[in-house]
């Protein structure tokens, strides 16, 4: 990989495996690049890397003060792994609290110190490792005296007396691998078909906004998503070679359909009647539907029946289909309804229940 | 200095490895009355692997590993490099001996086939990005 072909370090922590323990194999982790932008980070097939997860045997151990040096090999390669020694383990064992825990033990009960101690053995076993056993290690990978390295944030022994956990890593890594890490990353993998529909959907509930619009056919706002659809045949006309697709225009009756479709969902607008002329109202500037709504509320909150809980939404439903439009969606009715209640003119009782004021 | 890595072989491979190179592989301890077993006097236990309705024998050198407690007729995994004698053929120097008694051989085995085969995939497909993407 060309230094100058890093993917800029803004965009790292848009990769979700920078941010993840990478479980790699050993010989990728001994042969990523390192960034020249920042020291510290590597690349794995264009994915930045700095911490990893490793599973393998001991073939190699060295002991220090404050840390073991521990040669861990995966069967694919071999590192090192820098592992500091907590508090915990290099704490001499003082003389006057065993003995103290010796007495308290005698006693019976919980006894801290007892427990403690007992703690700490158990941490000393996990940690002091011999060759042949098995480590798991977690950690930034480093580079020093031109060695690559691990070090550890988290290491301890696994007791694997069958081979059941080294079996399960052998043979989930290469399935990471095939799902995430060979995978290149591409910010605008999601960019596609999904979003598009998103921005077109945005677009026309902008223009609708801003032009108070009150109705509108298809026709009407379809220039509007021309600019997208055009973005969109340049990219896979600059991306791979031309194929046989739908053309620009059949490319752009679709969107609107989903587009309007979506609309509806949302209760933005709605249609009125149903024929051959589809025409759409905008749910929010159909002065007479509010009307209609208010109307079925106030009226019905005087009966004693609904006086006390209020109309159920599916009441103000069949009432407001029955007066004003039959075509009138859940959706539409529930916007209408929100609206409502931000002017104070309906005061919801339940969540599902609204009364006249 | 780190120890080169070792790659997993499977017990019949191990006649057919380079001299020097470093394996691992399985087996189990044979039976006492075969014609081979552990000889501490020499270091030398043999392990036996079936495969294909065939032993497979493997040498293994047990300097290293020793004192060890040989239970015969348990599966173990041994870790070291492949030397060549002339007239006993190929021998394993063992670097690590750990009994894996009960394992799952069948799985086991499709582990490693299912590594090597991610591994021969992965070559294949992108050669060249791949490398460069490493390089």
């Amino acid at each position: 990989m060309d230094p100058g072909e890093e993917p800029p370090s803004m965009l790292w922590g848009l990769d979700p495996i920078f941010s993840a323990f990478a479980r790699l194999f050993v010989s990728d982790i001994l042969q990523m690049t390192e960034s020249t932008q920042v020291p510290g980070i590597y690349f794995y097939n264009w994915h930045p890397i700095y911490k990893v997860d490793v599973l393998g045997t001991v073939v190699y151990k060295r002991e220090r003060d404050d840390f073991f040096c521990y040669g861990v090999d995966d069967g694919t390669g071999v590192i090192n792994c820098l592992c500091w020694k907590s508090n915990l383990l290099k704490e001499e064992e003082d003389p006057r609290t065993s003995g103290a825990a010796h007495s308290d033990a005698a006693l019976g009960g919980f006894n801290p110190v007892a427990e403690l101690k007992k703690l700490r053995q158990n941490q000393q076993k996990r940690c002091r490792l011999e060759i042949g056993e098995l480590l798991r290690v977690r950690g930034r990978v480093k580079t020093s005296r031109q060695q690559r390295e691990i070090m550890a944030s988290t290491f301890y022994k696994v007791d694997d007396p069958m081979m059941a956990v080294q079996i399960a890593w052998m043979m989930e890594v290469p399935q990471l691998y095939r799902q995430f890490y060979d995978k290149r990353f591409q910010l605008d993998a999601a960019g596609s078909a999904e979003s598009s529909l998103c921005k077109a959907t945005n677009l026309i509930k902008d223009f609708l906004k801003q032009r108070l619009v009150t109705k509108f056919r298809p026709y009407d706002v379809q220039d509007l998503l021309q600019p997208l659809i055009a973005a969109r045949l340049q990219t896979t006309a600059t991306e791979q070679e031309p194929v046989a697709g739908p053309s620009g225009r059949q490319q752009l009756s679709h969107l609107l359909k989903e587009v309007l479709q979506v609309l509806q969902n949302d209760g933005v607008v709605y249609r009125k009647v149903k024929s051959q002329d589809e025409v759409y109202h905008v749910t929010l500037q159909d002065k007479d539907l509010f009307i209609a709504v208010k109307d079925v509320i106030r009226e019905d909150s005087r009966r004693e029946k609904y006086a006390e809980s209020g109309c159920h939404v599916l009441h103000i439903l069949s009432a407001v289909r029955q007066r004003y439009s039959l075509n009138l969606t859940k959706a539409a009715l529930e916007l209408v309804l929100k609206t409502l209640e931000c002017d104070s003119d309906i005061v919801s009782t339940s969540d599902s229940h609204y009364v006249a004021l | 200095m780190l120890p080169p890595a070792a790659v997993f072989r499977f017990p019949w491979e191990v006649n057919s490895v380079k001299e020097g190179e470093s394996v691992r592989t399985f087996g189990r301890f044979l039976p006492l009355f075969r014609l081979v077993c552990y000889q501490p006097d020499e270091s030398r236990a043999t392990l036996t692997a079936q495969h294909a309705s065939k032993e497979h024998p493997v040498l293994v050198h047990t300097q290293f590993v020793e004192p060890f407690n040989p239970i015969i007729g348990a599966q173990y995994l041994v870790l070291g490099e492949t030397e060549n004698y002339e007239g006993v053929g190929v021998v394993v120097r063992a670097r690590v001996l750990n009994c894996v008694d009960g394992v799952n051989i069948a799985l086991l085995q499709k582990a490693v086939t299912e590594q090597r085969s991610f591994f021969t995939e992965r070559e294949c497909k992108q050669p060249e990005e791949f490398s460069k993407s490493l390089l």
